[in-house]
């Protein structure tokens, strides 16, 4: 029973880094209507700047969270600017956008590699092995924080699609980009911006992940599948929904320990991308639209 | 043939050049006679690399499905025709070609998958791609887990490897012609260019889809087959990897996504930048195809084969706007509709 409690936290705990990972995936899908594959390279940036301002500035991860935020929204705005804009739209660019974002991504990857050599790193941190008595357990204070962080990133995204112009903006654009260009909204501008936004959750959720697990320059390809698992199984628009969906899939990969060998249990995630894909196909990107 | 058809069969897939498709075979098969055993070798690793991306191709260019998984067939084909090799019981050929069979059975069960469209399919096929991965390092009774198997060294085999490599590429180019001039490769082209409507005159996505994925599965295994033949020594993470399944993509986008020219200058241009310009920054490649990528993507979406038909006009050759290599729209022809 304890084991199950146990369990239970660290799916809740999962399940928020999980989500935090998933909102920028989503976001830029449902606005621009690509999927963005440099999400996995963005993650992977995040997570080497917040490493690197750690160790050359000796800053906090939590405090560093405004710069590294700041830094992967700029990547994103000029991956936008420079690159993504000149795609052709509609269906005929799928595969191009596809393409393209993984030409970025293996640039990221590469950058990192040259800069960082391929050795696994870690942020280390005072409080990183400090842990608390919770629920009969003890539960990691740095787990906690990072769960703290992916509380609040949903409420504020939230608040700011809903309560700010910008927000305003970037739905009606997802509804219908060319009624927005009749009243003179400028969609493009819209696009960089939640481009950059979309980014910017990646590059703040590899910052979180750093705080947890080592990274190399390879790091963020299955945080990418994952996002990806959580954005069509939580169907779009809805961050309640993004919510219990990283809450679905944490829970079936921690609750797997208990009936799989441990080392198949790093394929749980694969499998259930595709069950999910296959049970669902359609109809999941499809529904409401960040209402 | 039906007025209409001939007019998407195109030009340069005549009689013409089939001929210089056969010399230019029969070059290639008597140059070991003048080349030194390296450059041998690194021919042979070319052809492979060409028949890979020529099969992948298949799925990704012809039916407009990018696949980032494509390394589990590879890998599938490798272990299965290792095992034989070990086991020792068939000659190489039946152990290579028992490797593209399975590879092309297991194809069957990906059914589901291909009901996925455009990017969902990628992602999916990126899933399937990693929990290969993942089974076959942990599957040790099968393929020796993550330390791999090696295979009895052969120096014969690895020297007759080249006709065999050369022949497998002769199978993946005509085979790539025949799909293309054949009502599937037509029906590739309608469900490439609008699912939907292709379904409404009766063409069925998933059934063609099933065919092109069992060809394309099984060529890639007979070529994994013959590439753990080629280095004796195969392990998982590198036959499986992601890497792998990307080599694929970025050898037939680099050299032009949907033609058959493409995939087989984008591998050539792939082995040979990989073994000579890179061989000291081993580290540098992936990110120089990806620069390359987004370059062929922003500017030149059909890569080489579409810098060479730049190249071309300029000297003059025109190219009928409809038949343009893997143009992804086909036109009505005019002529055959007034015909009718």
């Amino acid at each position: 029973m304890q084991r199950v409690l146990d369990l239970a936290v660290s799916t809740v705990l999962l399940a928020g880094l999980y989500a935090t990972m998933a909102y920028g995936l989503g976001l830029i899908y449902g606005v621009l209507r690509l999927v963005n594959l440099a999400h996995a390279g963005v993650i992977m940036a995040g997570a080497y700047l917040g490493w690197l301002l750690h160790l050359e500035l000796g800053l906090d991860p939590y405090l560093s969270i405004p710069l590294v935020v700041a830094a992967s929204f700029a990547l994103g705005v000029v991956v936008y600017l420079a690159l993504v804009r000149h795609l052709p739209r509609g269906t005929a660019g799928g595969p191009s956008s596809l393409l393209l974002l993984f030409g970025v991504w293996l640039v990221l990857r590469n950058a990192a590699y040259l800069l960082f050599t391929g050795n696994d790193q870690v942020i280390r941190t005072g409080y990183s092995i400090r842990s608390l008595a919770l629920l009969g357990g003890f539960v990691s204070l740095n787990r906690l924080a990072v769960f703290a962080v992916a509380v609040v990133v949903p409420v504020g995204l939230h608040l700011l699609l809903q309560r700010t112009f910008v927000g305003r903006a970037i739905r009606a654009v997802a509804q219908n980009a060319d009624s927005c260009t009749l009243v003179g909204v400028d969609v493009q501008r819209v696009y960089a911006f939640t481009f950059g936004l979309g980014t910017a959750l990646a590059g703040l959720a590899g910052l979180l992940s750093a705080t947890l697990f080592s990274f190399n320059p390879s790091f963020g390809a299955s945080e990418l599948l994952k996002s990806f698992v959580v954005v069509v199984l939580g169907g779009l628009g809805s961050i309640l929904g993004t919510g219990l969906a990283a809450l679905v899939l944490a829970a079936v990969e921690v609750f797997a320990i208990l009936v799989l060998p441990s080392y198949l249990t790093g394929a749980v995630g694969f499998v259930m991308l595709v069950a999910v894909l296959v049970l669902r196909p359609g109809g999941l990107f499809g529904q409401r639209v960040l209402a | 043939m039906r007025p209409g058809i001939a007019v998407v069969v195109p030009s340069w897939a005549s009689p013409r050049a089939a001929a210089g498709f056969l010399v230019a075979l029969a070059a290639l098969a008597g140059a070991p006679a003048l080349t030194d055993v390296y450059t041998h070798n690194l021919l042979t690793l070319t052809y492979l690399s060409v028949s890979g991306a020529l099969a992948w191709n298949w799925m990704g260019g012809f039916a407009g499905q990018v696949s980032f998984g494509h390394a589990a067939f590879f890998g599938l084909g490798g272990f299965v025709a290792a095992r034989l090799l070990l086991a020792g019981t068939v000659p190489a050929w039946a152990a290579w070609l028992a490797g593209g069979l399975a590879a092309a059975v297991v194809a069957l069960s990906a059914h589901p998958v291909l009901r996925l469209r455009g990017p969902y399919f990628s992602i999916a096929t990126i899933g399937v791609g990693e929990a290969a991965r993942v089974l076959f390092t942990y599957w040790e009774g099968f393929t020796g887990g993550a330390s791999g198997l090696s295979l009895p060294v052969a120096p014969e085999l690895k020297l007759q490897l080249y006709w065999w490599a050369l022949a497998l590429l002769g199978v993946a180019v005509a085979g790539s012609y025949t799909i293309r001039r054949s009502t599937l490769g037509l029906k590739l082209l309608a469900i490439k260019s609008d699912v939907e409507a292709a379904a409404d005159v009766g063409v069925s996505s998933a059934f063609q889809q099933d065919v092109t994925l069992v060809l394309s599965a099984g060529m890639i295994g007979l070529t994994g087959g013959l590439y753990a033949s080629y280095f004796s020594y195969i392990e998982p993470n590198d036959m499986l990897g992601f890497d792998r399944s990307i080599s694929f993509v970025l050898m037939a986008v680099i050299g032009g996504l949907g033609t058959i020219l493409g995939p087989l200058l984008g591998a050539v241009v792939f082995v040979l930048v990989r073994q000579y310009l890179l061989a000291s920054y081993p580290q540098l490649y992936l990110g120089l195809y990806g620069a390359l990528l987004i370059a062929i993507i922003l500017f030149e979406p059909l890569g080489l084969t579409g810098l060479l038909l730049r190249l071309a006009r300029r000297f003059g050759y025109r190219d009928r706007p409809d038949l343009a290599p893997g143009a992804s729209a086909v036109k009505p022809a005019p002529a055959a509709a007034e015909r009718r």
